[in-house]
C-alpha cells in the first residue's frame, strides 16, 4: 500500500511545511498552560479557520474541523484526479472521540434538564460525525467508516485500509486519526498519567511512570495499491518484530500508555528517534510519527530526535541531516505492553 | 481472495425481546412487545423505552452494561460454535460495534467535576477498560488475539463490524471473528434523540403511515464468523454464510439520510455483487426501519426500486427498540433465524401502508422459502451498510 498524499493538522500549524519545519527546529515548549496541566500542546485555534475549505462544515465542532483540513490536505497533496474521488474511501480513528462536544452535551443536560438540550451538539458527540463531514466536504461516497481502539487504533485503521485495498472495495482510500484536548481531559490526564513539568516528553527513559504532555491534532494519508501514486514511501502494519536490518525506529513513547520498560527489550543494533516530543502524548501518535516516516524517506532527510535524554545509550539521530533511509519501523507498545509495529518502506 | 466462503457458525442475542435466541424466538412468534418505563436510569422524558430487565450477567457492577450484554450474547454464540473450551491455535479476531460504550457520558463524573472541579476516576477507569474489542478478549481469556477492533459509526456499527471480520477473514488474516454489536440505554442518546423530535411517545410503528418516530433499546447480537476449511476440520457442516458486504456514505447530511436513499442502493447493490446474487435471490430483507418519518420513507422507497413490489421486508424494531451499535448486530442474527428457521416475525407495530413509501412491511408471522436474506443499516452521518446471508 502506498502514500500518494499527507495532511496534518497540529500544535505547530497545518501542512507538510509546518511539519518539516517542526521537525527541523525539534521540541519547543508547550503552547498551553492550562487550569490541570503545566503544558498542553494545543491546536492554535487560527490554525482551524479557512472559510475556504471549511465553507460547508462550519457549524462542526474542531474534532471534526481538525480530521476534515487533515482530509482535505491529503487528497489535494495525493493529485488523484477529481473523477477518481468516486472510487475514494475514508478510515477515520479516534481515541477518545469528540469529547469536548460531548461533555458539552452533558453541561446542557445537568444545565436545562433533558427536554432543554441541543440537537445540533448531540449530532457532533458521535464520534463518526468527523468522517461524515469529510465525505461531505469532499462529496465522496465511498465506504466511510470510524475506528476507535485506543493505542491501537491507527495500527487497526492501516490493516483495514490494506484489506479494503486487497478486496477492491476501493481504489484509494483517506486514512487517519483525530484527537482532541480539552478542559475535562486535562484534568483526566492529570490524575492518570504522570505529566511533564518541563514540558519534555523524555522518550528513551523507558520509565516505569513516563512523563506525558497532552496533545492534539489529526493526520491523515491518502494511501493506494497503485505504485503510479506512490508519492512518499509504501506503508504496512502487518509487520511483526524488530529486526537489525531495519534502518530506523521511531518510538511511540509518549507517556500515555504506561510503563515503558518493555521498550528496554527492542533490539540496540539500528538507529532510534521519536518525535513525541514534538507532537505531544496522544494515543493516536503512531499516525503522526508515521508521517515523520514518511517525510524521512521522500527527502532522504533524517531528523535530530528532539529530546536528547539518553540514558541507555542507544544510537539515537542526533543531527539534522541528509542520509539514504530506507525502511522505518514505527513502535508503541500499548497499556497492555502489546507490540504495535507501522512499517513504512522505499525502494533502495 | 484467499477464501471466499464465511460460514456463521455461532449466534448469539440478548435484547428486550429475549435473553437468547429461544427466547427471542419465542417473543417473536408470540407478538411480543416488551417495552416499558426506563428505570436503568432518572429521566425527565416519558417515552417507552425497550429495556432488558433480567440479564443474566450483570454481577460486577464496575463493568459497564455494554459489556455484559455483550460478553452474554457472545457466550451463546460461541456455545453455538462449539468454542466454550477456547479457540486452540486459531487465529482469532474480534470486530464489535458500539457507541455508547465508546463515549464518556457519565453525567455523574462531570457533575462533580463541574460542581467541585474534581471528580473521582471510578467513571473514567470505568470507560477505559470497555473498549467493547479488548474487553472481549479479556473475558474470553483470548490470548492469541490478532485483530481487535471497535468500530464506532453510529447506527450502523454492528452491520459494518460484521462487515469489518469479513474483509479480514477474505484477506486470511484471521481464521474466525467473533463479530457484531451491543449497546446499552444511556441517557445521553434519549435526550439527544429526544431533542431531535425523533422518539415516539407510543410504541414505535416501522414503515406505518402514522409512525410517529423510534423507541430506543438496548442488547447485543454477536455471530460467529469462521472460514468454512476451518469449520470443515472441526467435522462441522456450517448451513449459513455471509457473502456480501456493501457500505456507503451519503456525503448529504449529520443526521437526515439521503431524499434519494442512492447511498443505500449503492451498498445494497456492493453487497449483492459481492454475494454474486441478483434482487431477486433474495428472500426477505430485515430492513433498519426506525420507525422515523425519514428514515422508513428513504429506506421503504428503496427497498421497493431494488428488490420490487413484493418485496418482503420487516423492522424488528417494533421487539427490540433501536439498539443503536448493537442494532446491525441483532439484525444480522435475527435475518440468520429467518433463514435457520424458515419463518419471519411480523413488522410489529405496521398497521397502514405509507402511500409515499407504496409498499407494505410483513404483516404477519411468515414462512420463507429462499436462502438469501439481507439486513440493513443506516446511520447518522450517512452511512448506509447492508449485509447479504445465505442458507445452504
Amino acid at each position: 500500500m502506498h502514500i500518494a498524499g499527507m495532511g496534518i493538522v497540529f500544535n505547530r500549524g497545518r501542512g507538510l511545511a509546518n511539519l518539516d519545519q517542526a521537525l527541523t527546529e525539534g521540541w519547543i515548549m508547550p503552547n498551553s498552560v492550562t487550569a490541570s496541566c503545566a503544558g498542553v500542546y494545543q491546536v492554535p485555534p487560527e490554525v482551524i479557520i479557512d472559510k475556504q475549505v471549511l465553507k460547508d462544515v462550519r457549524r462542526a465542532d474542531n474534532f471534526s474541523k481538525m480530521a476534515t483540513l487533515a482530509a482535505f490536505d491529503a487528497l489535494a497533496d495525493s493529485g488523484i484526479p477529481e473523477e477518481n474521488k468516486s472510487k475514494l474511501g475514508i478510515i477515520l480513528t479516534t481515541a477518545f472521540g469528540p469529547h469536548v462536544t460531548t461533555f458539552g452535551f452533558l453541561n446542557e443536560i445537568l444545565t436545562y434538564g433533558d427536554a432543554g438540550v441541543s440537537p445540533t451538539l448531540f449530532s457532533h458527540s458521535v464520534h463518526n460525525a468527523a468522517a461524515s463531514y469529510i465525505a461531505l466536504n469532499l462529496q465522496t461516497r465511498g465506504p466511510t467508516l470510524t475506528m476507535t481502539q485506543f493505542a491501537n487504533s491507527f495500527q487497526q485503521a492501516i490493516i483495514l485500509a490494506e484489506s479494503w485495498l486487497k478486496e477492491k472495495r476501493c481504489e484509494y482510500i483517506l486514512v487517519g486519526s483525530v484527537d482532541q484536548i480539552g478542559q475535562v481531559m486535562e484534568y483526566i490526564c492529570s490524575q492518570k498519567l504522570k505529566l511533564a513539568s518541563d514540558g519534555k516528553i523524555k522518550p528513551f527513559n523507558f520509565s516505569q511512570i513516563p512523563e506525558a504532555v497532552p496533545a492534539e491534532g489529526s493526520a491523515f494519508f491518502l494511501v493506494t495499491d497503485n505504485i503510479k501514486y506512490n508519492k512518499y514511501c509504501s506503508i504496512s502494519a502487518l509487520q511483526q518484530g524488530t529486526k537489525k536490518e531495519d534502518d530506523l525506529y521511531i518510538l511511540d513513547s509518549d507517556g500515555m500508555c504506561g510503563n515503558e520498560e518493555c521498550y528496554k527489550n527492542i533490539t540496540k543494533k539500528v538507529a532510534f528517534t521519536s518525535y513525541a516530543p514534538v507532537f505531544g502524548s496522544m494515543l493516536t501518535l503512531s499516525a503522526f510519527s508515521c508521517m515523520a516516516a514518511a517525510l524521512i524517506l521522500k527527502n532522504q532527510k533524517i531528523y535530530a530526535s528532539p529530546i536528547q535524554e539518553n540514558p541507555h545509550n542507544l544510537n539515537i539521530l542526533t543531527k539534522n541531516e541528509t542520509l539514504a533511509v530506507h525502511k522505518i519501523k514505527c513502535l508503541r507498545y500499548n497499556c497492555y505492553q502489546e507490540e504495535l509495529i507501522i512499517q513504512l518502506s522505499r525502494p533502495r | 481472495m484467499p477464501e471466499t466462503n464465511i460460514a456463521i457458525t455461532g449466534l448469539g442475542a440478548v435484547s428486550a425481546c429475549g435473553n437468547d435466541i429461544n427466547e427471542t424466538l419465542q417473543n417473536f412468534s408470540d407478538g411480543a412487545r416488551n417495552a416499558g418505563k426506563v428505570t436503568l436510569f432518572e429521566s425527565e422524558l416519558h417515552y417507552p423505552v425497550f429495556q432488558i430487565n433480567n440479564p443474566t450477567l450483570l454481577d460486577d457492577p464496575f463493568t459497564m452494561r455494554t459489556l455484559n450484554l455483550a460478553f452474554q450474547a457472545a457466550q451463546e454464540a460461541i456455545l453455538e460454535a462449539e468454542f466454550e473450551n477456547g479457540f486452540g491455535n486459531l487465529r482469532v479476531g474480534i470486530s464489535l460495534g458500539t457507541t455508547v460504550a465508546s463515549q464518556l457520558n457519565d453525567t455523574d463524573f462531570y457533575r462533580q467535576y463541574l460542581n467541585q472541579g474534581s471528580a473521582p476516576m471510578n467513571s473514567v477507569d470505568r470507560y477505559l477498560k470497555s473498549n467493547l474489542a479488548q474487553a472481549l478478549a479479556q473475558f474470553f481469556k483470548i490470548t492469541k488475539i490478532n485483530f481487535c477492533t471497535t468500530i464506532v459509526n453510529a447506527c450502523s456499527s454492528g452491520t459494518d463490524a460484521i462487515g469489518v471480520g469479513l474483509s479480514w477473514l477474505r484477506n486470511d488474516y484471521c481464521d474466525l471473528v467473533i463479530a457484531g454489536g451491543a449497546d446499552e440505554l444511556n441517557r445521553v442518546p434519549l435526550d439527544g434523540f429526544g431533542s431531535l423530535s425523533v422518539v415516539s411517545k407510543s410504541l414505535c410503528a416501522p414503515f406505518d403511515r402514522d409512525r410517529a418516530g423510534l423507541n430506543l433499546g438496548e442488547g447485543a447480537g454477536i455471530i460467529i464468523l469462521e472460514k468454512e476449511t476451518i469449520a470443515h476440520k472441526r467435522k462441522k457442516t456450517p448451513s449459513l454464510f455471509l457473502k456480501g458486504y456493501g457500505l456507503a456514505a451519503d456525503a448529504y447530511h449529520l443526521t437526515a439520510p439521503r431524499p434519494d436513499g442512492s447511498g443505500l442502493e449503492q451498498a445494497l447493490e456492493q453487497a449483492l455483487k459481492e454475494a454474486n446474487l441478483k434482487p431477486k435471490d433474495v428472500a426477505f430483507i430485515n430492513a433498519h426501519g426506525t420507525a422515523t418519518k425519514d428514515n422508513d420513507l428513504v429506506e421503504g422507497k428503496v427497498l421497493a426500486k431494488v428488490f420490487g413490489k413484493k418485496v418482503k421486508f420487516l423492522s424488528t424494531k417494533g421487539f427490540t427498540g433501536h439498539t443503536l451499535g448493537a442494532a446491525g448486530g441483532l439484525e444480522a442474527v435475527f435475518a440468520c433465524l429467518g433463514l435457520r428457521h424458515g419463518w419471519v416475525p411480523a413488522c410489529a407495530g405496521f398497521m397502514n401502508i405509507d402511500p409515499g413509501i407504496g409498499v407494505a412491511p410483513i404483516t404477519h408471522k411468515t414462512k420463507i422459502s429462499g436462502n438469501c436474506a439481507v439486513s440493513t443499516s443506516l446511520a447518522f452521518g450517512g452511512n448506509n451498510a447492508a449485509l447479504v446471508i445465505t442458507r445452504n
